[in-house]
């Protein structure tokens, strides 16, 4: 027994042109609202997570291991954090990097009172080592004293402004001076990616420091691990060292913002309720309007499952297309927009997976938003529907 | 052709704390091929009767045998589709869908069996001849007369070729010219087709085309007591 045309399922779309908008819109939205935490979950976990065979170990103030702004140790530190054995080396320079942490106003423009909180980390050339991931894409790395800076890809969406604005020669200000930028890099998916690089004394200079926030070394795997780490920090106790990979530290961030997380997914969740309560209260009407239609059909002779299934393709036909929709505007519009957060930023991630979560989410919304009205339509006896 | 017999038949349902019975122990007999004309006042259980006979609704009790089958056993699924291979129902509001069009309202049946479009457009043609429709087979509903709706849906009930054909008011909607040509061609199609055909009506005009009519009064036939009635 086969079921009824595939064409009736279309016309019926055709019905009412205004709930057939609003059906439509409704999808697109809670398709994109799923799309849109979904990439920030995604891109915010994937830039606390450090770059894939990572063996780098970070030397930080004892009692801040889940900060590194809030770290001081002394500069001393990055001498003795050489004398590790098994540390990576390249041309007789050890992979070692001392760095400052510092959230600092950024201003773009020197009429405008405040800036903006923008993480700016204090290098030297070595920091290129221990960060393979970090690519210059335009211009070179800052000299210091000479007031140049180094702009990660997400600047632009941390500070407020176009990206062109952060081209090479561009000036910023910090600290009631001018810096210039001489170069751009990128960090896809890490938090560097939102960073400015300023050379580690330049970066001292301002924030009245004469100490680091953090060492950060490479180790060469089987020759060295964390337990040497370890047992350095535990044999300089004048130093007050804390110790960790990278990949602990920033497991540590991504737990500390997990409830963030969480609160964003509640958030999908109840909106996609509010979604399913908006698709069962557009398709109640739908269907209740074809009551008498349902019982005819019956009478002639298609089953109940018939019936079902015609009224689900009908949802489908809405929901696939708004979900193709926000997938497209998903794909265009959010990949790669940077959000701030803390006083940091990250990329939001349009990618495969959330694309089909996405998608799976307007799909099923579409099936749960249609089948409890079909089933309503449906149990009225044939005999009272006809009188409907 | 189908004959239809009805043993001791009783529907009752509640309506609140009362129980209504539109059909008390009805005892009938139509033989196959006959042309009848169900009339009473309005809650007799006429259409009751049609439901039940068109395996819409079940009995509360007695036995409905349609062709020698006791239908009120038969479950959803079954019974959905010996519908659509022995019913042909005719409404008074013709029910047609109206994103559909003549056509494909009429196909509508067919699109159940397993026939290919070659077949299926040979019987609708055929359908929509035999109900005089035929030059308005790419006309929507809105498009229609009432009295052209309803041929439409008689080509609807007969273009599955149901050896039952049943209808409730099928003039009760339309002025007394269409009555007058819907009745003629429903009494063309029971002689030329030879379909059990059994019509609830209010409409007099209509026991002028039908072989007989029955008359309900509170869910049972008025008639002799004892006397199964047994009709044409």
């Amino acid at each position: 027994m086969r079921g009824l045309p595939f064409d009736y399922a279309t016309r019926n779309l055709g019905r009412s042109p205004g709930r057939l908008a609003g059906a439509l819109v409704g999808s697109t939205l809670v398709t994109l609202l799923v799309i849109a935490s979904a990439s920030f979950i995604r891109g915010m976990g994937a830039s606390l997570d450090p770059p894939a065979g990572n063996s780098n170990v970070i030397f930080l103030g004892a009692g801040s291991e889940e900060s590194v702004e809030r770290s001081e140790i002394r500069m001393q530190a990055a001498d003795v954090v050489g004398t590790i054995s098994g540390l990576r080396t390249r041309l007789g320079q050890p992979f070692i990097s001392p760095e400052v942490h510092i959230g600092l106003a950024v201003r773009t423009d020197p009429a405008v009172p405040e800036g903006r909180l923008t993480p700016l980390r204090g290098v030297r050339p070595s920091a290129f080592l221990v960060h393979s991931e970090v690519q210059i894409t335009e211009g070179r790395a800052p000299v210091a004293g000479a007031n140049e800076l180094l702009v990660g890809g997400l600047v632009s969406g941390q500070l407020g402004v176009p990206d062109a604005r952060l081209g090479l020669g561009e000036v910023l200000h910090i600290d009631g001076r001018e810096w210039r930028i001489v170069g751009r890099m990128r960090a896809p998916r890490t938090v560097i990616d939102a960073e400015i690089w300023i050379p580690l004394t330049d970066l001292q200079v301002i924030a009245q420091r004469d100490n680091l926030s953090c060492v950060i070394a490479t180790l060469v795997p089987g020759e060295a691990d964390i337990t040497d780490a370890e047992i350095l920090a535990a044999q300089r106790l004048d130093l007050e060292l804390a110790v960790m990979t990278e990949s602990e530290y920033y497991a540590t961030l991504s737990r500390f913002y997990a409830p963030v997380r969480a609160m964003v997914l509640a958030t999908a969740l109840l909106v996609a309720l509010g979604g399913i309560l908006g698709g069962l209260n557009t398709m109640v009407a739908a269907f209740a309007s074809r009551v008498r239609e349902v019982g005819t059909l019956q009478v002639i002779g298609y089953p109940r499952r018939a019936i079902i299934l015609s009224f689900l393709q009908e949802s489908w036909i809405i929901s696939s297309c708004g979900a193709l929709v926000a997938g497209a505007l998903g794909w265009a519009v959010l990949d790669g927009v940077a959000v701030r957060f803390s006083m940091g930023a990250f990329g939001l991630i349009v990618d495969a997976p959330v694309l089909a979560i996405g998608v799976g989410a307007g799909l099923g919304l579409g099936l749960l938003g249609a089948l409890p009205p079909t089933i309503h339509c449906l149990r009225l006896p044939v005999g009272q529907a006809l009188k409907s | 052709m189908i004959g239809i017999e009805c043993r001791a038949l009783t529907k009752k349902f509640m309506k609140g704390e009362t129980t209504i019975t539109p059909l008390d122990s009805l005892d009938l007999v139509i033989e196959p091929g006959s042309f009848l004309a169900l009339m009473g006042p309005s809650g007799s259980g006429k259409t009751t009767l049609l439901n039940l006979i068109a395996g819409i609704d079940r009995p509360t009790s007695g036995e409905l045998l349609v062709d020698g089958l006791d239908i009120a056993h038969l479950s959803r699924s079954r019974l959905a589709r010996w519908r659509a291979e022995k019913v042909g129902y005719i409404f008074q509001l013709y029910h047609l869908v109206p994103v559909l069009t003549a056509y494909e309202n009429v196909e509508l049946p067919l699109l159940i069996h397993p026939l290919s479009r070659k077949e299926r457009h040979a019987r609708v043609q055929r359908a929509l001849e035999l109900a005089g429709i035929a030059d308005r087979h790419d006309h929507y509903p809105r498009q229609l007369s009432g009295g052209q709706e309803q041929r439409v849906a008689i080509a609807r009930a007969i273009v599955a070729d149901p050896p039952l054909l049943l209808a409730d008011e099928p003039t009760g909607d339309l002025d007394r010219e269409s009555s007058t040509a819907i009745l003629k061609l429903l009494r063309k199609l029971s002689e030329d087709l030879g379909k059990t055909l059994l019509v609830v009506t209010h409409d007099i005009a209509t026991t002028d085309y039908a072989q007989a009519t029955l008359h309900l009064e509170k869910g049972r036939l008025v008639t002799e007591p004892g006397e199964e009635q047994r009709h044409a």
